[in-house]
């Protein structure tokens, strides 16, 4: 993992905050009902004013008719002002991108399914839970996102191995080490224990066209 | 483990088995050849090398007599220049469909692996990895093939307008529609296609057709990262076309009776092959070499070059000459090749030792020169034969040698 001090925007454990306006490819994990994790290329930070996202696009789980839905909506223009509410913003580093680019359109995986709307594939919650693993048991699936404990998992594409635990592909990760500092890498493949999985968000499609 | 080992003797009854150390006397660009070249001619290479290095969109003419070396040389020079694509094209087989032949030569010597890197990093180029969000990419098959075109059509001529938009078609096809990719691919390796695969691709025609084999080459060639070499081999071929044949020819049919006196169709066939030359050497980062026999065929093809081009002219590089070999040029190539002979066959220490010019002699090499004046197929003929005399015989070598010796060879 690679440390990334110079590109943490936002940390509310170790109480940093770094003023200014930052172009990237940028990661803001909340503190709220939804566990919402936000993407976003553009944003804005300052103490008096919170962040200011002119566009980004969140994700999360929430209640809809006493069942847990996954949901990505887009946010223009969008302010977040108690920043008690996010747990960290982080800038990928542009070399990690690059290879998390390379790792696209990749020759060895053509048939992967791409699902049109966002879908919950798995969500760890004792009353709403949900686990579509057994049917998308070998299948490859498209844009998977992943909350894993104190961790964001962004792949391009995620399998149910025959242990019945998602692998990633061409992941980027951002979590925690021991010491709670932030970490930031790149991996091109990652397999993960269904028990440490909090939830596993398809990303449809339709949701990213501008 | 033997305490000595009369190496004279096994080097004779390896060759008795029946394999001769030299076979071909006819160099081609087909069978790939890694004996180097013989001491006098390292510099030529060099030369080469550094016109190749240093100079941009430029013929450079190779002049030597026939079985001098220049296919050779090719060899030579492929195996030295390794940051570039070095293709070698004879006009025999590229004259029909001239740039779909080259582009089939280009991509053989090439591979499918920088074939598809280079496709890749053209998509790249033209928006496909463009991130929304700051990172999903969305392949919007469409948006890329309009930023495609905004991008090319500029450096390209009106007539070639539907070329590119077939070709951008296929390359974004390739690496954006997984569902066509193996298809597309099949269509920029060159493969013909009929109307249905086509139309399945969005594609008119297959690369055979009109212009799109030129521009998928100016493509690839502008935007690989090797520079790439093209060695037209026995340029004067294009001259050999337009040239009546010889009066003693009956000729029913006269082509003037059709094509008027000023041109025929051969000489209209040949312009368009040089129309076509022309505009390959204006691709950035294409270095043309062509082989020639004489210094007459070289002015005769400047002329035709300059009528063709009247607008921009033609840089044509100093000629280079190839000689006949030397004296010592013969020694050097005959202990080259018969090193190369025993490593091939996997006798490493045998390749080591110390032969003199065993099982020949000097004397022999010596009248091989002065029979041949030196010319390198010749000497390959001779050297041919007396192998076979060696190897066949039921003589034994000194009485073979003697013979050689004595006799006009």
């Amino acid at each position: 993992m690679n440390h990334i001090n110079e590109i943490i925007l936002y940390d509310l454990v170790h109480n940093i905050i770094k003023e200014g306006e930052y172009l990237g490819s940028i990661i803001t994990k909340c503190k709220d009902e939804h566990k919402s994790v936000i993407f976003s290329d553009k944003v804005k930070i300052s103490n008096d004013n919170g962040i200011f996202l002119e566009k980004g696009l969140t994700i999360g789980f929430e209640i809809l008719n006493h069942r847990s839905s996954a949901f990505s909506r887009k946010l223009n223009d969008f302010t977040i002002k108690d920043l008690s509410t996010i747990e960290y913003c982080v800038k990928i580093p542009d070399d990690l991108m690059l290879l998390y680019d390379e790792g696209q359109f990749s020759d060895t995986f053509p048939f992967t399914i791409n699902l049109l709307h966002t879908s919950g594939l798995y969500l760890d919650d004792y009353k709403h839970g949900i686990n579509h693993f057994e049917f998308f048991y070998g299948e490859i699936l498209k844009n998977p996102i992943s909350l894993i404990n104190n961790g964001i998992i962004l792949a391009d594409r995620v399998v149910i191995d025959h242990h019945g635990d998602p692998v990633f592909y061409d992941c980027l990760i951002v979590g925690r080490d021991e010491n709670e500092n932030l970490k930031v890498s790149y991996e091109p493949l990652t397999n993960v224990d269904d028990k440490v999985v909090e939830f596993i968000i398809i990303l449809g499609i339709e949701e990213l066209k501008t | 483990m033997l305490l000595y080992e009369n190496k004279k003797a096994k080097l004779l009854s390896i060759l008795k088995i029946g394999i001769n150390p030299f076979k071909k006397f006819v160099s081609t660009g087909e069978i790939k050849e890694d004996l180097g070249l013989v001491k006098s001619r390292e510099s030529i290479l060099q030369n080469i090398v550094d016109i190749i290095k240093e100079e941009d969109n430029f013929i450079l003419p190779i002049i030597g007599d026939v079985g001098i070396g220049k296919t050779h040389l090719f060899w030579t020079l492929k195996n030295s220049l390794y940051y570039y694509n070095t293709i070698y094209i004879s006009l025999d087989t590229v004259y029909k469909k001239f740039f779909y032949s080259t582009y089939s030569e280009f991509i053989d010597a090439i591979g499918v692996e920088p074939l598809r890197f280079i496709v890749n990093q053209l998509c790249d180029e033209w928006g496909a990895l463009d991130r929304i969000y700051g990172f999903f990419h969305v392949a919007d098959i469409e948006k890329v093939k309009k930023i495609a075109i905004q991008k090319l059509e500029n450096k390209y001529d009106r007539d070639e307008k539907e070329a590119l938009i077939d070709v951008i078609n296929g390359i974004v096809t390739h690496q954006l529609d997984p569902f066509k990719k193996i298809e597309a691919e099949g269509w920029l390796l060159g493969e013909l296609m009929n109307v249905r695969e086509l139309s399945r691709l969005k594609l008119k025609f297959d690369l055979r057709k009109g212009k799109n084999a030129y521009i998928m080459l100016k493509l690839l060639i502008e935007n690989s990262k090797l520079g790439s070499v093209l060695f037209i081999d026995d340029f004067e071929k294009i001259i050999s076309i337009t040239n009546p044949i010889d009066d003693e020819t009956d000729e029913v049919f006269d082509p003037s009776w059709l094509y008027g006196q000023s041109q025929n169709p051969e000489e209209i066939s040949s312009q368009k092959l040089l129309q076509k030359i022309i505009k390959l050497q204006s691709i950035k980062g294409l270095h043309l070499i062509i082989t020639l026999k004489s210094d007459r065929s070289l002015e005769e093809i400047k002329e035709r070059f300059q009528e063709l081009s009247k607008e921009k002219t033609i840089k044509f590089i100093e000629p280079i000459y190839i000689e006949n070999f030397t004296e010592d040029d013969i020694d050097d190539f005959y202990l080259k090749s018969m090193k190369y002979f025993l490593e091939n066959l996997g006798l490493t220490k045998l390749a080591k030792a110390e032969f003199e010019y065993y099982p020949l002699n000097k004397q022999i090499l010596r009248k091989l020169y002065s029979s041949t004046n030196g010319n390198p197929r010749e000497i390959i003929k001779h050297l041919i034969k007396i192998f076979n005399d060696i190897i066949f015989s039921n003589n034994n070598l000194n009485a073979i040698l003697r013979e050689y010796e004595s006799e006009q060879l």
